[in-house]
C-alpha cells in the first residue's frame, strides 16, 4: 500500500488560546481513539520537529531550512490506498489538525 | 495505553502549581503556572505517540520543573538562577511523593484565604490554581464574564505577591486561625454548584465534586481535621446524594416531595452520615452541623410524609442561632408548617420584618403564597402568588412556582 508523509503546518502566526487542562484531557482522549481506529494505517506516528541544521558537502552557514520548525510542527507517515484516504485519516487526527494548523499530505513514491 | 483518571490533567495542574510554588515561592506564581501548562502540553504531544511513562506524575513534575528553570534562565543571569536554586526549599525526591500532594494543595488553599483577599477572588483563585479550570471555564461555571474572572484573579494574585514572607508560609497556629475562612470558601464553592439553577447539571456537579475533594483533603489533614470540617463534608455528601433528582430531564426543578427517593445515592448518604457522626464532638455547634443535620433528616426519611419535621425545625432554630438570617427563619416556617400545620408556619413568620432583598424576592412571596393557600386564605395567597411569579429570576423557577402555587 502506498505511503504518505503528513506534515503539520501552521496556517497563521497568531497564537491561539492555550488549551485548558480539561481541553488537553479531551485532546489526549481523542488522539488515542483516532490511533485505535486507524491502527492499520499508521506506519510511523512521527513526532514534533526540533532543532535543524542544513548539512552540505562543505561547511556552510546555517541555511534557510533552519526555520523549518516554524512552518512544520510535526510529521507522521501513514499508509493508505489513495491520497484521498490518507487525507481523510490525517484530517481526523486531533493532534495534526488543530485550530490554526493544517496538514500537507505527500505521497512517498517507492522506487520501481 | 494506560488509563489516566477522568480529571488527570486538571488534578495534575493543581498539584504541580501547589508543589512548585511551595518550592520557589508565590512570587513566581505566574511563571510556575506557565511552566505547568507547558509540561502538560508536552505530555499531550508525546505520550500518545511514545507511551505513557511509568510514573506520569513524576514525569510531569520534572518537565514542569525544567520549564520553570528554563523560563527563569531566559529572564535572568546565570548566578541569579543559582541563587534561586539555593533558595529553593529542597526536599529532594520526597516532594514528588504522593502523600505530599494533599499538604501542598492545602497550603496554597490556606494561603489564598488571606483576609486581604475578597472571598469571590479567593474562590476564583482556587478554581484556577487548585482545580485547574481556565478563565473561560470558570466564567461559564460562575456565570461571570471572562473580564470579571480576570479581574478577580488579578486581585488575588496581586495580594499574594505583596504578602509578607511569613504570611505566604503560614505556621501551624496561623493555619488554625484561617480554618474558618478556608471552610467558607469551600462551602461557597459547593453552593455555587449545588444551588445554581442555570448551569448544565454536569458543570454544577463538577463544582460540587471539586469542593468535596478539597474538603476531604482538609478533613484528612491535621490542620483541618476538626468537627466543623467533618460537618461540612457530611453536608456536601448528603446534598450530592440527592442532586440527580433535583432537576427533571428538561431542566425543570423537582420539589422535594416529588423527588424519586429510590434514585438518591445510598452510598453517598452512608458516607455523609458517617462524617456527620464524626462531627458530633467538641463543644462548638457550627452552621455546618445544623445544615448537615437537616440534610441528613431528609436523606434518611423514607418518604416526605414520614420526615421527622420536629428535628428539622430544631436544626433550623439552631442554624438561625449560629448564623442568624431571615432566610433560615423562612425555611423553619416551612418545616413548622409540615409539622404543625400552615397556621403554625405562618405564626413563625409573624413579627419578622424581612430585609428588602428578601421581601422583594420570589422566595419570600412564594412561601407566603404557599402557606396562605394551605391555610385556606385564597385572597392573600393569590396576592403573594402574583408577586412571586413577577419576581421569579428565570423561567425554570417561574414554571415551578406556577405548578406549586396553583391549587
Amino acid at each position: 500500500m502506498p505511503k504518505f508523509l503528513c506534515l503539520q503546518r501552521s496556517l497563521s502566526t497568531s497564537s491561539s488560546d492555550k488549551p485548558s487542562p480539561a481541553q488537553m484531557q479531551a485532546m489526549y482522549a481523542k488522539f488515542n481513539e483516532w490511533r485505535e481506529k486507524f491502527q492499520g494505517n499508521l506506519v510511523d506516528l512521527g513526532g514534533r520537529l526540533g532543532r535543524a541544521k542544513v548539512a552540505l558537502p562543505e561547511p556552510a552557514p546555517d541555511g534557510p531550512l533552519i526555520e523549518v520548525k516554524e512552518l512544520v510542527g510535526g510529521y507522521m507517515i501513514v499508509s493508505a490506498a489513495t491520497l484521498e484516504e490518507a487525507i481523510a485519516i490525517a484530517r481526523e487526527c486531533p493532534g495534526l489538525v488543530r485550530p490554526g494548523s493544517g496538514v500537507e499530505v505527500i505521497e512517498i513514491q517507492a522506487p520501481g | 495505553m494506560s488509563d489516566l483518571g477522568a480529571h488527570f490533567f486538571r488534578r495534575e495542574y493543581g498539584r504541580l502549581v501547589a508543589t512548585l510554588t511551595r518550592r520557589f515561592g508565590l512570587r513566581h506564581l505566574e511563571a510556575v503556572e506557565d511552566a505547568v501548562q507547558e509540561a502538560l502540553l508536552a505530555a499531550v504531544d508525546t505520550w500518545p505517540t511514545s507511551a505513557v511513562p511509568d510514573h506520569p506524575s513524576a514525569w510531569l513534575y520534572r518537565a514542569a520543573y525544567n520549564h520553570f528553570i528554563d523560563g527563569q534562565r531566559k529572564r535572568r543571569r546565570r548566578e541569579a538562577i543559582d541563587s534561586l536554586r539555593a533558595a529553593e526549599r529542597s526536599e529532594g525526591a520526597s516532594s514528588e511523593a504522593q502523600d505530599d500532594v494533599g499538604s501542598d494543595l492545602l497550603r496554597l488553599l490556606f494561603v489564598c484565604c488571606d483576609k486581604s483577599i475578597p472571598m469571590e477572588s479567593q474562590l476564583v483563585f482556587a478554581l484556577k490554581t487548585l482545580c485547574g479550570f481556565d478563565v473561560r471555564e470558570i466564567a461559564a461555571r460562575l456565570f461571570m464574564t471572562e473580564a470579571n474572572v480576570y479581574k478577580r484573579l488579578g486581585r488575588a494574585r496581586r495580594s499574594l505577591r505583596e504578602l509578607p514572607i511569613q504570611d505566604a508560609d503560614p505556621s501551624v497556629r496561623e493555619l488554625a486561625t484561617r480554618l474558618p475562612a478556608v471552610q467558607s470558601v469551600l462551602y461557597l464553592l459547593f453552593t455555587e454548584g449545588h444551588l445554581s439553577l442555570h448551569a448544565e447539571p454536569a458543570l454544577r456537579r463538577e463544582l460540587c465534586d471539586e469542593a468535596r475533594r478539597l474538603t476531604e483533603l482538609l478533613a484528612m489533614h491535621p490542620a483541618g481535621a476538626t468537627p466543623e470540617t467533618f460537618a461540612l463534608l457530611a453536608l456536601m455528601y448528603l446534598h450530592t446524594a440527592r442532586m440527580a433528582t433535583r432537576q427533571d430531564a428538561s431542566g425543570g426543578l423537582v420539589l422535594l416531595e416529588e423527588q424519586d427517593r429510590s434514585r438518591w445515592d445510598a452510598s453517598l448518604i452512608e458516607i455523609g452520615v458517617s462524617w456527620l457522626g464524626r462531627s458530633a464532638s467538641g463543644d462548638r455547634f457550627s452552621r455546618y452541623h445544623a445544615e448537615a443535620g437537616i440534610a441528613a433528616e431528609h436523606c434518611l426519611a423514607p418518604s416526605f410524609a414520614e420526615t421527622r419535621w420536629d428535628r428539622i425545625v430544631e436544626c433550623y432554630a439552631l442554624l438561625d442561632r449560629t448564623a442568624p438570617s431571615p432566610l433560615h427563619t423562612l425555611n423553619r416556617a416551612l418545616a413548622v408548617a409540615e409539622w404543625r400545620g400552615p397556621e403554625a408556619g405562618l405564626a413563625t413568620l409573624e413579627g419578622l420584618a424581612p430585609p428588602s432583598w428578601l421581601a422583594g424576592s420570589f422566595m419570600w412571596a412564594a412561601v407566603l403564597a404557599d402557606l396562605h393557600r394551605r391555610a385556606g386564605d385564597r385572597v392573600r395567597s393569590e396576592e403573594h402568588r402574583s408577586a412571586a411569579l413577577a419576581a421569579a429570576p428565570n423561567s425554570v423557577i417561574r414554571r415551578t412556582l406556577e405548578r406549586r402555587l396553583t391549587s
